[in-house]
């Protein structure tokens, strides 16, 4: 159960997705990954892609086009 | 209850809309932009007038060039109009404009860092495979595409199976350089 982030500031689609992609993938079941973005379209198809694996997914808007994505890996 | 609040804030202004809701507004304002000027919507035919009439300004001869060619519409922007008198460029200022209105108003302006000078080098040659296809294809995704195959015309079909093709390549290219 621990916390990673990653840093997708600066990256426009689909670079930010498939960064999550990859880092999700080699996490355990129960950690959380908060993903740190700046590009709106980003904002919209990384939870979309998350939710439908079935993470537990969470945004928070941290800035003037600055979001978090906390997602909780659940299998 | 503050503005930001709202319901209306948060779906109109500020959360992306559905593509649906895109589609369907698109449809009709280039239905609208088509009764009016007797053309479908396009964007990339400007740019290639933007740069012609900086060439021309700068000493250069584009007028001699085939594409430019007289009697043209194309010869004809050339040398009758104009940044401000033509139609398209004042279309894509406006789609900057709106563009950058907008996302004022869902407060979500920012100017992004460059990462990586391989972003550098990623935007300008796609940027120059972009504008070199747009020519060939008569068009980008709106003209080529968008207004295309709404207008009947094969070129817009053609057009779409090869942006799938185009599409895969570039996705191989950006996972292998930009990852």
């Amino acid at each position: 159960m621990a916390d990673y982030r990653l840093d997708c500031m600066g990256e426009a689609c689909p670079v930010p997705l498939l960064k999550t992609q990859k880092k999700l993938s080699g996490l355990n079941i129960g950690d959380v990954l908060i993903v740190e973005i700046d590009h709106s379209c980003a904002m919209k198809n990384v939870p979309e892609w998350a939710r439908k694996e079935g993470h537990n997914v969470d945004i928070e808007e941290t800035g003037d086009g600055e979001w978090e994505i906390y997602i909780e890996k659940t299998k | 209850m503050k503005l930001t609040e709202t319901n209306f804030y948060q779906k109109i202004v500020r959360d992306p809309w559905p593509y649906v809701t895109g589609a369907v507004l698109l449809a009709i304002l280039n239905i609208a932009l088509f009764t009016a000027t007797g053309n479908p919507w396009g964007v990339t035919t400007p740019f290639s007038y933007w740069g012609a009439w900086i060439w021309k300004a700068i000493g250069g001869h584009p007028e001699s060039w085939g594409y430019f060619a007289e009697g043209t519409a194309h010869g004809k922007a050339l040398m009758q109009q104009t940044f401000l008198t033509n139609g398209g460029s004042i279309m894509n200022l406006g789609i900057v404009i709106g563009a950058l209105f907008a996302t004022l108003a869902a407060s979500q302006f920012k100017i992004k860092k460059i990462k990586n000078i391989r972003q550098v080098i990623a935007a300008v040659l796609g940027g120059l495979a972009m504008g070199y296809g747009a020519r060939i294809a008569f068009g980008c995704n709106v003209g080529a595409f968008f207004s295309g195959v709404a207008s009947f015309s094969l070129h817009g079909w053609i057009y779409t199976i090869f942006i799938f093709v185009g599409a895969w390549i570039g996705s191989k290219l950006l996972v292998k350089y930009l990852m």
